[in-house]
């Protein structure tokens, strides 16, 4: 080890979704004066509006702390932030796999949860140092000491020192620096050897072309050096490497054991894969780190232009969002209801709902998603197997001998009070539960067997609202399993409308179907004929409603020769009429295809 | 040389508001208000006569704002709309006759129309008002049922309309006008058939009637909110409407527009002003305007209306010029209000397109209500459009037809 090395402390934090992991981010970088207060805001935390305001990390961003600790020497603390939500697992254990140590973030008045826990058995896989710290202390219900109790019962690591700490405003923020270098340790590695470089992060720069963010495990690397990325084999020139301090600044060489960026006038995230491990071209590595995988996605759903939105628009959007995101898959494909579009692939629905949401945000789009399915295997009568992620590409039930469905591992971490409940509801999911721990007197995890297509559509929410909040969710593919599941068409004035097929388990088909039905209802207009919705299973029809013909719409009285009031009625019964899609004779309008969807408490 | 001038004169006072009144109109004014009310109006038919009709400096006369001097300019209808003019004394209107009298040109023929409730006129009134030059009356009955009326809130009953017709037959009135209205809270078919014999029965000239529109924060609208009142199915209504249609086609009465119906000869001349972009001066409180493609709207609030007008300052609050399209899309969706519909060719010659390439987009949905019988659409033997109508059906979903246009 080089005696700098002695010096570098690489960590993450680990924490729940609202447990203040950005809020104690930017208190370290306050408190070792990287960034003044002032700049706080626009520098630090202003790169995505979309993870401040749903208050996630989505992407990865990682910051180089200089600290004068109280033994007197200076260290170099890299914070290599974390996804923090079940989708991005794969970039949080290649995050994880860049550090020596993890800070551990258990809030004081809520205690550890599945989503903490699934990234603290990932640190742990990882030979991590877990360093915890018990936040929020400022607030009234904090119980720290039940919440040091549970770490030590349920992560079963010792929390007596635990720092005390309130990232929000600001207290004991130095306790955490210090057991930062105290306990997690310096990088090893080795210096003289060939190079080695973990990529945990990529993104694309207009300028710079692909950023990847890496640490380095053997060697180092410098500008001019001709890098071999080892699983994709390609090769290329760097052009810049330095580190972020936070802000981009270039340094003639990075390291062993140290934590920065490259530059290489590379085109595509996907050629920079996160999990990927760099070399030099001349004097390559024997082998490549462990643990590259090449992400899939598991979701998938159409996006299509709305009304008065250019095809051509959407396109370039989606290119620009894949630039930057090597999970994110596009397609163009065609719908008979809504013409020309796309078949997006996703890592889960908040992956997706995100995508969605900078589509119509960032690029000012607007678009109709269809319902989000997952991938089935199609295995056909003469023995070939097709992989259907598209509901309406599904052959005809003459040619299929039976179809697979993906199904997950969840571990559900809730109070104990909601068990009942959630029993019932994983059981109306079809889950099988494999077995239940009580990890202390009121805390219990669930662990089910659920096929994947159930926990896509809403069974987060539903799990949310059943306990207030309190239960979360940590899932994970487990393996292909027959199923007996059908396709359900929606039928709107007699005519199918493709963007609204879905595939359903058919024990749940008649529920369902029902439920699109009432959906639709609620939000189809009146048209000048009744318009009936029917859910449909090949010709069988098992769900139908009516929106009923409405008989008038004129306005009789047109006073005092006041026309400009009749025209302001006009065009706001033409613009409503914008926002709808027309599906042969009958007009539908975008929140129909939100609406489905839609979890209901009711239900 | 121009065409002929409308004029719409707003007489905001009424003995009470009706449960479905939205109008600008106020009760229980005392006669010093009223007077005061009656010199703005004269104040402003002045302003007008010099084209200070659309804000600004009055300058020198005729310039500035768009709105040319109307001095002189002939003008063959004059409409007193309310609120309730028949409030006003037989000495108000003269002032006010005289007033348009010396600044417009009113052509031998004028069609002058007075709003008048039933109940609130007498037999002198009338007669003041025949002398005066007021031609052609009409009273808002809404309808001969006392069940009806009460649901409305109105202040007469059946008797009172008998009477009120009998009275202006004998002042010598050869051209009245009867308001009714259908799709009321507990109307049955009956009622409305029985209300329909009954003002037949009277013979007047002209009926209108409409459909009761239910407008937010009227009293009406709270007691269907609260359930008080049931609102009439849309059913219902539409059943009302086409048999009344039928009904008062079989006694003689050609229907020229959505609402209105007339023996031969007396359609209301002031109305169809609104329907094919004629031009028409608004005049007093809340008054809308129609002038040289200018379209503008007076003041709403009484004491400001007054305080403006009495500083020597125009009433006008709000004023548009229509750009060509705008004009264009008036002229469609106005004049589909009327039976015979919209000439094209004179569309084609206004605007120098023809309406099917300046329509181009809307033309797929257009042949669909064609298809499904709610529109008619004449061509000429070159395939050229010739006219455009509403069919009896198209007239109970016009809204949906004319948004097509604006």
């Amino acid at each position: 080890m080089s005696s700098y090395q002695k010096y570098i402390r690489n960590f993450s934090i680990i924490a729940h979704i609202d447990h203040g992991k950005s809020t104690l981010a930017d208190r370290l970088l306050e408190a070792t004066g990287c960034v003044s207060t002032r700049e706080m805001k626009e520098q630090f935390l202003d790169n995505m509006d979309l993870e401040r305001e749903r208050g996630i990390t989505i992407k990865l961003q990682t910051t180089r702390l200089v600290y004068q600790a109280k033994d007197g020497n200076e260290y170099i603390l890299n914070l290599i932030d974390t996804p923090g939500h079940v989708d991005f697992n794969y970039e949080v254990s290649r995050s994880l796999a860049a550090c020596e140590g993890a800070v551990l973030v258990v809030d004081a008045t809520q205690g550890v949860e599945a989503q903490t826990l699934a990234n603290v058995y990932l640190a742990l896989d990882e030979d991590l140092e877990i360093v915890p710290v018990i936040n929020k202390i400022d607030l009234l219900s904090a119980r720290p000491e039940e919440a040091k109790a549970e770490i030590e019962e349920v992560i079963g690591i010792d929390a007596q020192d635990a720092p005390l700490i309130s990232a929000k405003e600001g207290i004991n923020i130095q306790d955490v620096l210090e057991a930062i270098v105290d306990r997690v340790p310096a990088p090893q590695g080795n210096p003289e050897g060939a190079l080695k470089a973990l990529i945990f992060d990529s993104y694309y720069d207009n300028y710079k072309g692909v950023v990847i963010y890496a640490r380095i495990m053997d060697g180092s690397v410098k500008k001019g050096d001709t890098i071999l990325m080892m699983n994709t084999k390609k090769k290329y020139e760097v052009t810049e490497v330095g580190v972020n301090a936070p802000g981009q600044v270039p340094v003639a060489e990075l390291g062993t054991g140290s934590v920065g960026y490259i530059c290489a006038s590379i085109k595509q995230v996907s050629d920079a894969r996160v999990g990927d491990t760099i070399t030099l071209a001349d004097n390559p590595a024997d082998e490549p780190l462990p643990g590259y995988k090449k992400v899939q996605p598991m979701v998938y759903c159409g996006i299509y232009p709305a009304e008065g939105e250019k095809y051509e628009n959407v396109k370039d959007a989606l290119e620009k969002l894949q630039v930057n995101d090597a999970a994110f898959l596009f397609e163009p494909e065609t719908s008979t209801a809504l013409g020309f579009g796309f078949r997006c692939g996703f890592l889960g629905l908040l992956h997706m709902e995100i995508i969605v949401e900078r589509l119509e945000r960032e690029f000012d789009l607007a678009i109709i998603t269809t319902s989000p399915s997952v991938i089935y295997r199609v295995v056909m009568t003469d023995g070939s197997v097709r992989m259907i992620q598209n509901p309406s590409n599904l052959p005809t039930p003459q040619e299929i001998d039976h179809i697979e469905e993906p199904v997950v591992k969840a571990d559900i971490m809730l109070p104990n009070e909601y068990v009942g409940s959630i029993m019932e509801l994983c059981q109306d999911r079809r889950g099988k539960m494999t077995h239940m721990e009580y990890l202390t007197e009121t805390r219990v995890v669930l662990h089910y067997e659920m096929p994947l297509n159930e926990v896509i559509y809403d069974f987060f929410d539903a799990l949310k609202s059943k306990t207030r909040g309190y239960g979360s969710l940590d899932y994970e593919f487990l393996r292909y399993e027959r199923s007996n599941v059908v396709k359900m068409d929606v039928l709107l004035n007699k005519s199918l409308v493709d963007a609204f097929s879905m595939i359903v388990h058919e024990s749940k088909a008649a529920a369902r179907g029902r439920f699109v039905c009432e959906k639709l209802k609620e939000v189809i207009p009146m048209h000048q004929f009744e318009v009936p919705i029917q859910a449909a299973i090949g010709q069988k029809v098992i769900a139908r409603e009516t929106v009923r013909a409405y008989r008038k719409d004129v306005l009789a009285k047109c006073y005092g020769g006041d026309i400009s009031r009749k025209r302001k009625l006009l065009e706001k019964q033409k613009e409503g009429k914008k926002r709808m899609r027309q599906f042969g004779t009958v007009e539908v309008p975008q929140e129909a295809f939100t609406a489905v969807l839609k979890y209901d408490d009711n239900k | 040389m121009k065409d002929n001038l409308g004029v719409y004169i707003h007489i905001p006072f009424c003995v009470r508001k009706c449960n479905y009144c939205d109008f600008t109109s106020f009760v229980g004014v005392d006669e010093e208000l009223k007077n005061e009310y009656i010199k703005c109006l004269l104040n402003q038919i002045r302003q007008t006569a010099c084209g200070r009709m659309v804000g600004g400096d009055c300058g020198v006369c005729g310039e500035g704002d768009g709105i040319p001097a109307l001095q002189g300019r002939r003008v063959d209808s004059v409409f007193f709309g309310g609120g309730t003019p028949s409030l006003l004394s037989p000495v108000q209107m003269e002032n006010i006759m005289v007033e348009l009298r010396r600044t417009f040109n009113l052509t031998e023929d004028c069609e002058i129309t007075m709003e008048a409730n039933p109940g609130t006129v007498t037999s002198w009134q009338l007669r003041e008002y025949r002398e005066l030059g007021v031609n052609r009356l009409s009273f808002g009955v809404q309808s001969m049922e006392a069940e009806m009326l009460a649901v409305l809130g109105r202040i007469h009953g059946e008797r009172e309309a008998a009477d009120s017709m009998e009275m202006a037959r004998k002042a010598g009135f050869d051209n009245v006008n009867l308001d009714l209205m259908f799709g009321i809270p507990g109307q049955t078919q009956e009622y409305w058939q029985s209300t329909l014999r009954k003002i037949t029965a009277l013979a007047p000239e002209h009926i209108s009637f409409y459909s009761l529109q239910v407008e937010e924060g009227t009293p009406i609208y709270n007691d269907i909110k609260f359930g008080r009142l049931t609102p009439l199915s849309e059913e219902d209504d539409r059943r009302m409407y086409h048999r009344g249609l039928a009904y008062l086609r079989e006694q003689g009465y050609h229907q020229y527009e959505i609402s209105n119906g007339a023996k031969a000869g007396r359609e209301c001349r002031h109305n169809v002003k609104y329907w094919t972009l004629q031009e028409y001066v608004g005049l007093g409180l809340s008054a809308h305007g129609f002038v040289n493609g200018i379209r503008y709207s007076c003041d709403e609030d009484m004491t400001r209306y007054i305080k403006t007008v009495q500083r020597g300052e125009s009433p006008v609050v709000w004023s548009h010029q229509n750009t060509l399209a705008e004009t264009a899309s008036e002229f469609m969706f106005t004049g589909l209000r009327l039976f015979r519909g919209v000439d094209l060719k004179e569309f084609q010659n206004r605007f120098g397109i023809s309406a099917e390439r300046m329509y181009a987009g809307e033309m797929a949905e257009l042949n669909r209500f064609c298809q499904q019988g709610f529109l008619s659409i004449d061509k000429e033997e070159d395939g050229a459009f010739s006219n455009m109508r509403l069919t009896e059906r198209g007239m109970d979903i016009s809204n949906r037809i004319m948004a097509l246009f604006v």
